[in-house]
């Protein structure tokens, strides 16, 4: 998922910027006080998921968990994974920092629409926790994979195969992400609700 | 219909190539030995960049040559002749993924020492190397800072 430096053409790259900023200007504005610790929790999750690999036949690829960062945080999401995804260029090389806007908004965007559409479905019963969690997970990676295709196809209409490919190939990892966070939903649900926003309105 | 699922779905995998990776870092390491110019590229130490294209151009972006990694993710090919300027090689791996190496002229105009190979290979392995707990502590370190500035800043602005 990590856009590499000199793919992306200007217009796509300034786009991606331009959303990135007004969305971290968003989410910065509406984190408040008492949940800065979960926002801090979340970044550094989501910081080091992509150091997990899952096989996938000849290939590999790696936890993204913008799902769960999403679900949890709402429009503050976008700094979380602003700042991970930088960390994660400067630390590890992965991506390329002019692409940053572009990977930030690839990842964030979904999040934060999965954080409307299911955090509803959060604290009714585990059971629904952890379907809401799923769901949240695989959408969360769904989309990305349509806007990662998206960025590619404008830059080159030519991308347009490569596209339908990442989302065909993204398909386990929609999967295994919707599981883990289907558990992890669930089992803070148990251990530490407060972190599910749900259950403070 | 259940068939014409099938073959869809075997179409799909089909056209899908063995070197496609969701991989973060791709990385093409090249070097100079026998007027030849090898390569070596992969998605980190053991996960080879199969079939993955391979660009080489000039300093003014002027395609020389062009080719296609191995099983192995390896790919040589002749000093190009005529050539006044370093060659930047590009691995191209698909789904946004690109990396790339430099060759310079004073590389390509002489067969390299001991200790520039000795330089190289240490390059290679410093790029291949996984991040270190340091790195990841650091990163994890640098959230914390970052938000307990934030947490300093909402204190004092409510």
């Amino acid at each position: 998922m990590h856009i590499s430096e000199g793919v992306l053409s200007g217009p796509v790259l300034a786009a991606g910027a331009a959303i990135a900023v007004a969305g971290t200007g968003i989410g910065l504005k509406k984190i408040d006080y008492d949940h800065i610790v979960h926002v801090a929790i979340l970044a550094s999750a989501f910081f080091v998921a992509s150091l997990i690999h899952v096989p996938i036949g000849p290939a590999s690829s790696h936890l993204i968990l913008n799902g769960i960062v999403g679900l949890l945080l709402g429009f503050a999401a976008f700094p979380a994974i602003l700042t991970a995804l930088l960390l994660q260029s400067i630390l590890f090389q992965y991506g390329g920092l002019t692409a940053l806007g572009a990977n930030a908004v690839i990842m964030a965007a979904p999040a934060v629409l999965g954080h409307y559409l299911f955090l509803p479905l959060l604290g009714k019963s585990s059971k629904f926790t952890f379907v809401g969690g799923f769901l949240a997970g695989f959408f969360s990676i769904l989309v990305s994979s349509l806007l990662l295709g998206a960025a590619l196809w404008f830059t080159d209409q030519n991308f347009f195969k490569t596209s339908l490919l990442i989302i065909t190939w993204n398909i386990p990892i929609m999967i295994i992400e919707g599981i883990v966070t289907g558990f992890c939903v669930a089992f803070l649900l148990k251990v530490y609700p407060e972190i599910i926003p749900v259950n403070k309105k | 219909m259940k068939f014409k699922t099938s073959l869809l779905l075997a179409l799909i995998f089909v056209s899908i190539q063995a070197s496609f990776a969701f991989a973060h870092k791709v990385i093409i390491f090249a070097w100079v030995e026998e007027g030849m110019i090898h390569s070596q590229s992969s998605f980190g130490s053991k996960r080879k960049a199969r079939s993955c294209a391979i660009i080489v151009s000039d300093e003014k972006n002027n395609i020389i040559h062009e080719g296609k990694t191995n099983d192995q993710g390896e790919y040589s090919f002749k000093i190009p002749e005529n050539i006044e300027s370093d060659l930047v090689l590009t691995l191209d791996a698909g789904t946004g993924h690109k990396g790339q190496w430099k060759i310079s002229k004073k590389e390509m105009a002489s067969d390299p020492s001991i200790n520039d190979i000795q330089a190289a290979q240490n390059k290679k392995e410093e790029l291949e190397q996984q991040p270190s707990i340091f790195k990841i502590m650091g990163g994890i370190g640098i959230i914390i800072l970052l938000a307990s500035a934030l947490k300093l800043f909402k204190r004092n602005d409510s």
